[in-house]
């Protein structure tokens, strides 16, 4: 049951017609993409500052509105007022398209995503297996800004972050499969109501089989890999301000330099949505409704690698490397093979 | 039922012409003052030298290779991951027809990536132009 079929039922259509179908499509798209903006309108202006102020025992953004939250709407104003500076010698369709394909391939990734309250856009069959595709098409849109934008530091940016996000890819999605091995099928909404089933009861709290309490090992992995996979420290090493000024975005700026900011957090927040989907039990959780707790686990994640920002030393890149080929890729496939050998035994 | 693949067409429209709009309200508001220096590429401060397009350090080909072989892999094994509980539990296939072939074919890959680790392939050179310059041992 998509949002797409729960639209049809609240408005009495029978059987969807594929032009009711497209149109209530649209209907559902332009929610999901107003969620998922309106999170990243508070956390890039506003609550990234507030984070970051109180990690470093400062005070931020309070001047503008209750708490300073009116600076979300000053911000971008600000920002989409300034004037576009193309550089000499860019290579212009890829310099135009980068922003384009980096804000429009996470916002696809939030298509299976279950959301909670039934607000689940599609639920295709290969549900997880498209979430890694989409995902990973960033990379793509992270070359063409490096090497478009006709910069040094640009170049060095845009090579890093591929040979990063190939590097942290295969673990990321090898520790996924092996929850898929308890799951037994890629729909989200099979792997989030497999997760629904009481693990253990204690004291008449029963908790439930979340693959991070069935599987905690996997679920380090999995963090570890999807910090690196959104660049996030301590895996930040294609934007490594100190480094190479400002990596791939170094030259962007006015209206593509909100759109690059924008699909880096659009993106963390669908590395928050996939974490939750396969191990923290999607939208799951007592008293509040699905959609609160899904917003609270996206926030979650979005808190962990803010607090990681603040918190870790960035690796080198030749540790990087080192860590991703070296460590957990074997990690990963240990934890696939052990699992498959539990779950083999015990079924 | 709906077709899911229409809902994903809707987002992926909707995806594309939210940065478009925010494209075109920016082009109205923006002043355009041109003027010379303003476009030079970024490089400290200091007037940009050489070329960008340049020759990079190969080790990111060795990388990128070494991941397409991985990559592929990946997809061979999210089937098997797919039906694996299932074959398992039914009485006439068992643990061993289902499990051994899958660690046979991630032992190959194993022993091609101690291969590769021993070769080198994924350890860190420095390109051999940094020597040449001069640059002190980091």
């Amino acid at each position: 049951m998509s949002l797409v079929d729960i639209l049809g039922n609240a408005l009495g259509l029978g059987p969807l017609g594929p032009l009711e179908d497209l149109l209530l499509s649209f209907v559902g798209a332009a929610f999901v993409g107003t969620f998922i903006l309106l999170n990243t309108a508070v956390a890039g202006p506003w609550a990234k500052r507030k984070i970051t102020a109180a990690f470093t025992d400062r005070v931020a953004v309070n001047r503008v509105g209750p708490f300073g939250l009116l600076i979300i709407i000053a911000d971008a104003v600000r920002m989409l007022s300034k004037e576009l500076i193309i550089p000499d010698g860019v290579d212009r369709p890829a310099f135009d398209l980068a922003p384009l394909v980096l804000v429009a391939s996470a916002l696809l990734g939030f298509a299976v995503i279950p959301m909670g309250n039934g607000i689940q856009l599609a639920d295709p069959e290969v549900g997880l297996a498209f979430l890694f595709a989409v995902a990973s098409i960033a990379s793509v849109s992270l070359v063409m800004a490096g090497y478009a934008s006709n910069n040094k530091y640009s170049m060095l940016g845009g090579l890093r972050a591929v040979a990063q996000n190939v590097a942290y890819e295969i673990p990321l999605v090898i520790t996924a499969m092996s929850v898929v091995l308890f799951a037994g099928t890629l729909q989200t909404s099979g792997i989030v109501s497999a997760q629904a089933a009481p693990l253990v009861t204690i004291a008449g709290v029963s908790i439930p089989s979340w693959y991070a309490f069935v599987n905690p090992f996997a679920f380090v992995l999995f963090i570890a890999a999807n910090m690196a996979e959104v660049g996030r420290n301590p895996f930040d090493v294609p934007e490594a301000p100190t480094e190479i000024v400002a990596g791939y975005q170094t030259e962007y700026s006015s209206v593509y330099f909100v759109l690059m900011y924008l699909g880096e957090f659009i993106h963390i927040f669908l590395g928050g949505a996939i974490l939750a989907t396969v191990f923290l039990g999607g939208p799951a959780g007592p008293v509040l409704p699905g959609i609160v707790w899904f917003t609270i686990k996206i926030w979650a994640f979005f808190l962990f690698t803010q607090w990681a920002r603040s918190a870790l030393p960035r690796v080198r890149i030749d540790q990087l490397i080192e860590i991703g080929w070296k460590g957990l890729l074997e990690l990963s496939f240990v934890n696939l093979i052990l699992t498959a050998v539990i779950v083999g035994v015990i079924v | 039922m709906s077709n899911p693949w229409i809902a994903i067409g809707a987002l992926g429209v909707v995806a594309v012409v939210i940065p478009l709009s925010m494209m075109a309200v920016s082009s109205l508001l923006r002043p355009r003052v041109p003027e010379q220096g303003k476009t030079t590429t970024y490089e400290s401060g200091e007037v940009p030298t050489g070329t960008t397009r340049i020759r990079f350090n190969i080790q990111y080909y060795m990388v990128a290779l070494l991941f397409l072989i991985f990559d592929i892999e990946t997809v061979l094994i999210f089937p098997w991951t797919v039906i694996y509980r299932d074959a398992v539990s039914q009485p006439e296939i068992g643990l061993v027809p289902v499990l051994v072939p899958m660690l046979v074919f991630i032992g190959v890959l194993g022993v091609g990536l101690v291969w590769a680790w021993r070769n080198g392939a994924v350890r860190w050179v420095r390109s051999p132009g940094r020597e040449r310059i001069g640059a002190r041992e980091s």
